[in-house]
């Protein structure tokens, strides 16, 4: 009994140090962008700053374009999780509950295109993107991630587990299809949209090559594209790029905190296609 | 007007029919996957057997130049065997990780929640902020790490990020402590699936926490750790953005993978379009082939364990 006590003691102690060694650089980095340029430089360094100054928060929104890079962050995100959540329940919902010809086909295509890696197809997209006319506009970034296979994917799966007969009382009521879809289905899949548009958004608010290809101009730039731009100018200023780091994870940082739940439940489910 | 309103009412009852209306609602979806995905995929076959750079002017069939080119081409080499030995390295340490960490903090206990909800953060975090973050953590003008270790070793602050031997283990260390997180709540999942029933007999017949782990957690955890195991791998075989924003695949190419090579040709300088096409067919042929060799084995693994 004792042996087994100590054995979750030691679990609990690799687990703590694990811990500890996810938090360390975060604590650090916040630590860094709130100390003075000498505190910085000093030698030895202290890990805590003695003195906070909020210099380089301040800075960095004029050294580099942050709030424009926030902005296309956003629209750029929160268009593509939205309109996807759409156009992928949409198909999700007809692959699940509506009979028709070639279903299990298109089905399946759909879902090989899972198995294509960006890289393939990267070039061709960034060639159509650009006889389209659509190089560095939103609708150019968004339109091309406007459906993704996992959604569809995920949506059908939850539409699959709803009660069988829903839609049979509705058609009866002489309800239409989409009626249907708008009345009866959307109401019941409130939490799988927050869980999709919250997976959605996380995958293309963080993507860094798609958005450095698909935009040139630094006005069009998403914070990830944005910031190894910066990376690449190197480093000369730790205090304002630590600050910039720091400020770029907060927007999802703190929707994290609030809405965890979808954010484990997108990445959860994607395990359960296998 | 009366035949038109008849026609109007014609084509509302036939898309209203539910068979006919499925495919209103799949189509937008079908449209934006085969323009942006089957249409480019296809052309990447098309462009790699063509000398097309950047202007798409005088486009010309040049065959299968390209590839035998890059045979030849030892950067092209370099970079498919960093590839190589980053899947290698991160795959198993990530999952390893992860799957023993599952198995501690599995439960709903608060301890259990806390520490997935904390191994969490990074995976929500871009690689381009914490490329920044770990550039200077590990770097050595102010880097906390380096300090660190030189109190250790008492040799002076040492400056890994330029260092050989060094640079590829930062690497692969980043991207697994980025990552685990995300593949501990797909194992934790997985674990959770499997009936209590199983644990409950096993206990009952005496078994040990390690003999738990070894005979019903791991076999019944099968389907969900051959899709980690899979898609991991083609991930780590897409690796570009952990390398991009921390050494851009220096010093001395020693860290350059396979896309970073490929997003530098295409688009980093020489914008040769054809070429770099080559290379991603290349990727694409090396990641179906593993991908298919390793689902072989681990359906068999599967069906062994059910």
């Amino acid at each position: 009994m004792r042996k087994q006590t100590l054995v979750k003691a030691l679990e609990k102690g690799i687990c703590i140090l694990v811990m500890l060694i996810v938090l360390v650089p975060f604590i650090w980095m916040v630590s860094m962008a709130f100390k003075t340029d000498a505190e910085i430089l000093s030698f030895p360094p202290t890990f805590f700053p003695k003195e906070i100054t909020w210099k380089h928060m301040t800075a960095i929104w004029k050294r580099i374009p942050l709030m424009t890079y926030i902005k296309n962050t956003v629209i750029f995100a929160v268009g593509v999780a939205f309109v996807s959540v759409m156009i992928d329940s949409l198909a999700g919902y007809a692959f699940a509950r509506i009979r028709f010809k070639g279903r299990n086909i298109l089905f399946s295509l759909i879902l090989l295109t899972m198995m294509v890696p960006f890289q393939v197809t990267m070039i061709p997209l960034y060639i159509e993107t650009y006889k389209f006319g659509l190089l560095n506009t939103f609708v150019g970034l968004i339109l091309p991630r406007a459906a993704t296979a996992y959604g569809i994917f995920f949506m059908r799966s939850f539409f699959l587990g709803l009660p069988k007969d829903l839609e049979e009382a509705a058609r009866i009521d002489g309800l239409n299809e989409f009626g249907i879809y708008v009345k009866i289905m959307l109401p019941l899949c409130k939490s799988a949209f927050i869980t999709l548009f919250i997976f959605v958004l996380m995958g293309n608010w963080n993507d860094l090559l798609y958005p450095m290809m698909m935009t040139s101009s630094t006005n069009m730039r998403t914070l990830p594209a944005g910031l190894a731009m910066f990376v690449g100018e190197g480093l000369t200023e730790v205090g304002p790029s630590m600050a910039g780091a720091f400020i770029s994870m907060l927007p999802l940082f703190i929707l994290y905190c609030f809405a965890q739940k979808y954010f484990v439940q997108g990445i959860a489910v994607s395990g359960m296609k296998g | 007007m009366n035949a038109k309103e008849g026609r109007f009412y014609k084509i509302r009852s036939y898309w209203n029919r539910p068979e006919h209306a499925a495919y209103l609602f799949i189509a937008p979806a079908l449209v934006i996957i085969t323009l942006f995905v089957i249409v480019p995929l296809v052309s990447s076959f098309v462009i790699s057997l063509t000398d097309m750079d950047i202007f798409m002017q005088d486009v010309k069939f040049i065959g299968f130049k390209n590839f035998l080119k890059s045979f030849r081409e030892e950067r092209v080499w370099n970079a498919f065997l960093n590839t190589f030995k980053y899947v290698i390295f991160s795959v198993p340490i990530q999952i390893a990780v992860s799957l023993v960490l599952a198995f501690w903090l599995f439960r709903t206990d608060r301890f259990s929640k806390l520490m997935r909800s904390i191994y969490f953060i990074p995976v929500i975090c871009s690689f381009s902020s914490l490329g920044i973050m770990f550039k200077i953590f590990f770097g050595s003008a102010v880097g906390f790490f380096p300090y660190v270790i030189s109190l250790i070793t008492k040799n002076g602050v040492p400056s890994f990020w330029t260092d050989v031997r060094y640079a590829f283990p930062l690497i692969i260390f980043i991207s697994v402590w980025k990552k685990f997180g995300q593949t501990l709540i797909i194992l934790v999942a997985g674990i959770n699936s499997i009936s209590e029933t199983y644990f409950e007999a096993a206990r009952i017949d005496g078994a040990t926490g390690k003999q738990i782990f070894r005979y019903i957690t791991i076999p019944m955890l099968w389907p969900t750790l051959s899709f980690v195991i899979v898609t991991t791998l083609i991930g780590a075989m897409q690796v570009f953005d952990v390398v991009f924003v921390t050494t851009g695949g220096g010093p001395l190419n020693s860290t350059e993978t396979i896309v970073q090579y490929i997003y530098s040709r295409g688009f980093g300088n020489t914008y040769d379009l054809g070429y770099a096409s080559a290379l991603s067919v290349e990727l694409f042929v090396v990641i179906a082939a593993l991908t298919l060799v390793l689902r072989r084995y681990t359906d068999k693994k599967v069906e062994e364990n059910t």
